[in-house]
């Protein structure tokens, strides 16, 4: 883990310690995992909060499932537990490490004993721990053996006297629930504990909640790309499709002059091999495998694609310069695939700039490890929200664009470590900046 | 004879339907795009306009728009690859909408229904 070790022996508020850790830890790029069970280290760690054992239930649905449980499984290795992570030198990190191999890893881990357990939390009769989390209160239960309301299964599983509910929740929805005893040390839970924990929780249910809504939002875009992909396979498929159909019907039904006949097959001929570019492109692009990077002349693969005859022969009135730096350094890549990637978007540029107009391309060393190379055109630009949508899936705003173009560029480059920015101006012109990993000896973050 | 307008750039419908429908006796002109659509509805009048939605410049429904715009009271029938057109709001505006078909069953008798309305 990469954040620096915080410090619990400091004197300042606990409180302010324990906040501090969490709120670090949301902004690591760790998983929603690893935070939740860095919440629970908090809340176990004898330097944090230091109950004994901590149990996490997660809400999807209405349902509260068991999902982990953090602590030792006895008394004495409690005790060995302590001694270990009291000794001078032992961090956070350490803790949270060995924390992660008792609760995921170890055979007997607490965690396999809650996963069974579950309660739906839109029916009436809700026993503890369920309640807790249905009606967002804390709970805190002194006599569980006594107390009818108490799911029997559950204290099985937990077996203590004295427990905390802390459910976990943020904008009145419901995320989730811990569980927190003191199995082994026997201390009374007290109101200063309760304060901190539910300190933790609210921190971890709004965590959750966030985590949760970035969900949603990646959902949300996948279906979004779908809505593309279908609006392009029914254009490209149902109109030769139709026509196909159509002529082939009156081939059938005999009604057609001898002398359309042919005319209709023709028709007909073209129409299947519209239908099988379309695979093909489809297919070209679904089975690109940048796997292999080597260090190559960007320059002289850039040149090779702007002398393309085809390339040339849509260039007529359209000035094409090129800036490269001398020498420009290797950089690192599929060499074919960029090749691609810049006929695609040279082809682009052409087709977005009038008549004397200009495309610039040039390649320049950034720094030591970027090298970048830029397209420029004079031609129409696009509007934002048209330049938002350009790396989408079968987004295209030509007639017979497949939308696959931009998105290849981009496959292509983040295959190789690099990147594609792009600015666009209506009416002054558009330009796509690729960064390249340098493949010489200047690079530093190798 | 009942006049037919055919909004449609693809050239091969274009000519089937153009075709197909001469031969139900209608007189059939086509049009490639909404503005090729204006200038014919200016200068001719017709007795049912079929227009396809997703064509290069302004699409069919703003090309409806612009024919209510016109208080032109002439049935219309839209003619799309798409399904997903009909929870537009702007597709209500039209008489009939029919998915497109290498069938042209549906088509014919809507036409027919129109004229005959």
């Amino acid at each position: 883990m990469a954040f620096s070790a915080p410090d619990f022996q400091s004197k300042e508020p606990r409180e302010l310690t324990l906040l501090s850790i969490i709120s670090q830890s949301f902004f690591q790029p760790l998983s929603v995992e690893d935070n939740l069970l860095v919440i629970l280290t908090a809340l176990t760690s004898g330097s944090g909060v230091g109950f004994n054992r901590a149990m996490l239930f997660r809400t999807e649905g209405d349902k509260l499932t068991g999902e982990a449980w953090l602590g030792p499984t006895s008394a004495e290795e409690a005790k060995t537990i302590w001694e270990v992570l009291s000794t001078p030198g032992i961090g956070y990190i350490e803790i949270i490490e060995h924390n992660r191999w008792l609760m995921t890893k170890r055979s007997d881990s607490l965690s396999r004993s809650v996963k069974p357990l579950s309660y739906s939390l839109s029916q009436d009769n809700l026993t503890i721990p369920a309640t807790s989390a249905a009606r967002k209160e804390m709970l805190l239960v002194r006599n569980a053996r006594q107390e009818p309301l108490v799911d029997p299964k559950f204290l099985e599983i937990l077996n203590v006297e004295e427990f905390l509910c802390v459910p976990l929740f943020a904008q009145e929805k419901t995320m989730g629930l811990i569980i927190l005893d003191n199995a082994f040390s026997r201390q009374p839970i007290v109101p200063k504990d309760i304060k901190l924990a539910s300190l933790c929780a609210l921190m971890a249910g709004n965590y959750m909640y966030a985590a949760w809504l970035h969900k949603q939002m990646i959902e949300m875009e996948r279906l979004a790309a779908l809505g593309e992909m279908a609006v392009f396979i029914t254009h490209q498929l149902r109109n030769p499709l139709t026509a196909i159909g159509g002529f082939t019907d009156q081939l059938l039904n005999g009604r057609i002059e001898e002398a359309k006949k042919r005319r209709n097959l023709e028709i007909i001929q073209k129409e299947i091999s519209r239908l099988e570019d379309v695979v093909t492109k489809l297919a070209r692009f679904l089975e690109v495998d940048v796997r292999k990077t080597v260090p190559f002349d960007l320059k002289a693969e850039v040149l090779d694609v702007i002398q393309d005859p085809d390339l040339r022969q849509k260039s007529a009135g359209i000035e094409i310069l090129t800036e490269f730096d001398e020498p420009l350094p290797k950089v690192l890549g599929d060499p074919t695939y960029v090749g691609e990637a810049f006929r695609n978007l040279i082809a682009n540029a052409l087709e977005a700039t009038d008549q004397g107009g200009r495309i610039t391309v040039s390649g320049r060393r950034e720094d030591q490890n970027w090298i970048v190379v830029t397209v420029r055109d004079t031609g129409k630009g696009m509007p934002p929200a048209v330049k938002n949508k350009i790396f989408m899936p079968f987004f295209s705003t030509k007639d017979k664009g497949m939308g696959l173009g931009l998105l290849f560029v981009k496959r292509v480059m983040e295959a190789g470590g690099g990147r594609v920015e792009v600015d666009s101006d209506v009416g002054r012109g558009t330009s796509f900046r690729l960064f390249f990993r340098a493949g010489d000896e200047g690079r530093t973050d190798t | 004879m009942k006049r037919i307008l055919i909004v449609e750039d693809e050239e091969a419908l274009c000519l089937l339907y153009k075709e197909e429908l001469a031969q139900e006796g209608y007189e059939v002109s086509t049009a490639a795009d909404a503005e090729a659509a204006l200038a014919l509805l200016k200068g001719e009048s017709f007795d049912l306009i079929i227009t396809d939605i997703r064509m290069p410049g302004r699409d069919g429904l703003e090309l409806i728009t612009e024919i209510m715009g016109l208080r032109k009271d002439i049935p219309i029938i839209i003619n799309t690859a798409y399904q997903s057109y009909k929870q537009d709001f702007m597709t209500w505006a039209a008489d009939a909408y029919v998915v497109k078909s290498s069938s042209l069953v549906e088509l014919k008798a809507k036409i027919r229904d129109l004229l005959n309305r």
